[in-house]
């Protein structure tokens, strides 16, 4: 089964970088601040460089099988049963990832802007729009996100209003415990940005329009996310300091919240609240339409659409269901989620990698 | 009161896609529909009425919980 539908090199350029920024905006630079403390924004540059090489692998995979996605790539390579077993992990990977973002944005909404509407209505709403997304298309969606990249960028420089209450100390003493700190932050960020990119090779060889040319877009979008990450951690910790970021859920929220130019200019937090819901929505897209089509291939329908809307509606309720308290979502975000993305995301290519090639020798 | 209401949108949905799956006689799109569509009713039934349903994100975190501490006290 494969869509009749091609983006340009530029489209899929946005996509990866809305992926890769995805929750950064709010959430990571928290759990970052947890483990590596005042070098939280050490680990954003290494995982940058580490995520390239992961992104250089996928590369090789998207070039031994152009006109392919993963799904197909797992059946050609591993044979039908076996392929169809390792898409249907990746599959509920990316339906966890969909729907935790999803809750997500409910629960950011619910505590930080509406506290008074019961969060399955939020759910609901987000999901009409990912629903519809999904339903109407890649190259709809694609185009959609174009266009809100150049709001998220315009948005993006009201960030930097913040300057004025920058303070020095925060990051220092640069490097206090040494390298090793740094290791599983690392491993964190990489699992939820270059790990899970996996999911955009339901789109990269086949349906962008000049697959050389989106190689090098792939890493470009990359490195884009990664400075816009770098660039959030870096002022949440400058300005709030690290004992606090890490204490917070939404640290850039309160990043915002702070920004008060000649008490003219202030309390502008919903501008970023705007910029984190575009990211998110498009990154929840990507993993949705991942979804939606890897069950497509596994039932071997002739398109995935019929299946949207049905998905979207226990989407929903699973969003609603699958974090009783938020202990419960921080310990999966550091413990199952990071080990089912690293296997997806990190092992199980480098298989389709290696057999890939030894069967095409 | 609120069941109704996910009862409406399953037949929302119904009315959107069983058409075109019927005229292009589509079986199997509209076999994995139909199973997709109860797992969703029920789910979001269950959650109205606050059955306990088995979580699937508890029992993944059990079972990967070794695993991941081993990698957590490797990498501290």
């Amino acid at each position: 089964m494969l869509e009749n539908e091609k983006i340009s090199v530029h489209q899929f350029r946005v996509l990866v970088t809305f992926f890769t920024i995805g929750t950064s905006i709010l959430v990571y630079p928290s759990v970052l601040a947890r483990y590596a403390k005042q070098d939280a924004w050490l680990v954003v540059i290494i995982s940058i460089g580490i995520g390239l090489a992961v992104l250089w692998m996928f590369s090789k995979i998207a070039k031994l099988f152009p006109n392919m996605n993963i799904a197909q790539m797992n059946e050609k390579v591993f044979g039908k049963w076996l392929g169809k077993l390792f898409t249907v992990l990746m599959v509920w990977n990316a339906f966890l990832a969909s729907g935790e973002l999803l809750y997500f944005s409910g629960a950011f909404f619910r505590i930080n802007l509406m506290p008074e509407i019961p969060i399955e209505v939020l759910h609901i709403m987000t999901a009409l729009l990912l629903v519809m997304a999904v339903r109407i298309g890649l190259e709809t969606f694609s185009r959609a996100a174009e266009i809100f990249w150049v709001l998220f960028l315009f948005l993006f420089l009201v960030l930097f209003f913040v300057i004025p209450e920058i303070k020095f100390q925060h990051v220092q003493p640069v490097l206090e415990n040494g390298l090793k700190p740094l290791l599983f932050p690392t491993l964190i960020l990489l699992s939820f940005t270059s790990f899970n990119a996996i999911y955009l090779l339901m789109i990269f060889p086949a349906h962008v329009s000049n697959p050389q040319k989106a190689q090098k877009a792939f890493y470009i979008g990359l490195i884009i996310g990664g400075i816009i990450t770098f660039i959030t951690t870096i002022l949440a910790i400058l300005v709030l300091g690290a004992e606090l970021t890490a204490r917070l859920r939404f640290p850039v929220y309160l990043l915002a919240q702070k920004i008060n130019v000649g008490e003219f200019v202030k309390r502008i937090e919903v501008i970023v609240a705007t910029m984190w819901f575009i990211a998110v929505y498009f990154k929840m897209i990507l993993y949705f339409y991942a979804c939606c089509l890897g069950i497509g291939q596994i039932l071997n329908l002739k398109s995935y659409r019929p299946i949207v809307l049905p998905m979207g509606m226990i989407l929903t309720a699973f969003a609603s269901m699958m974090f009783p308290n938020v202990v419960e979502q921080q310990q999966w975000d550091i413990q199952a989620i990071l080990i089912l993305s690293i296997i997806a995301g990190g092992l199980l290519p480098l298989l389709i990698l290696i057999v890939g090639h030894v069967r095409s020798k | 009161m609120i069941s109704i209401v996910v009862i409406v949108a399953a037949l929302i949905i119904i009315a959107i896609d069983v058409p075109y799956l019927k005229r292009n006689k589509l079986k199997k799109e509209r076999w994995a529909f139909t199973v997709l569509l109860l797992i969703g009713v029920g789910l979001s039934i269950a959650h109205i009425f606050h059955l306990s349903l088995p979580n699937p994100i508890r029992g993944i975190n059990t079972i990967l919980q070794p695993l991941s501490n081993y990698l957590y006290e490797l990498l501290t």
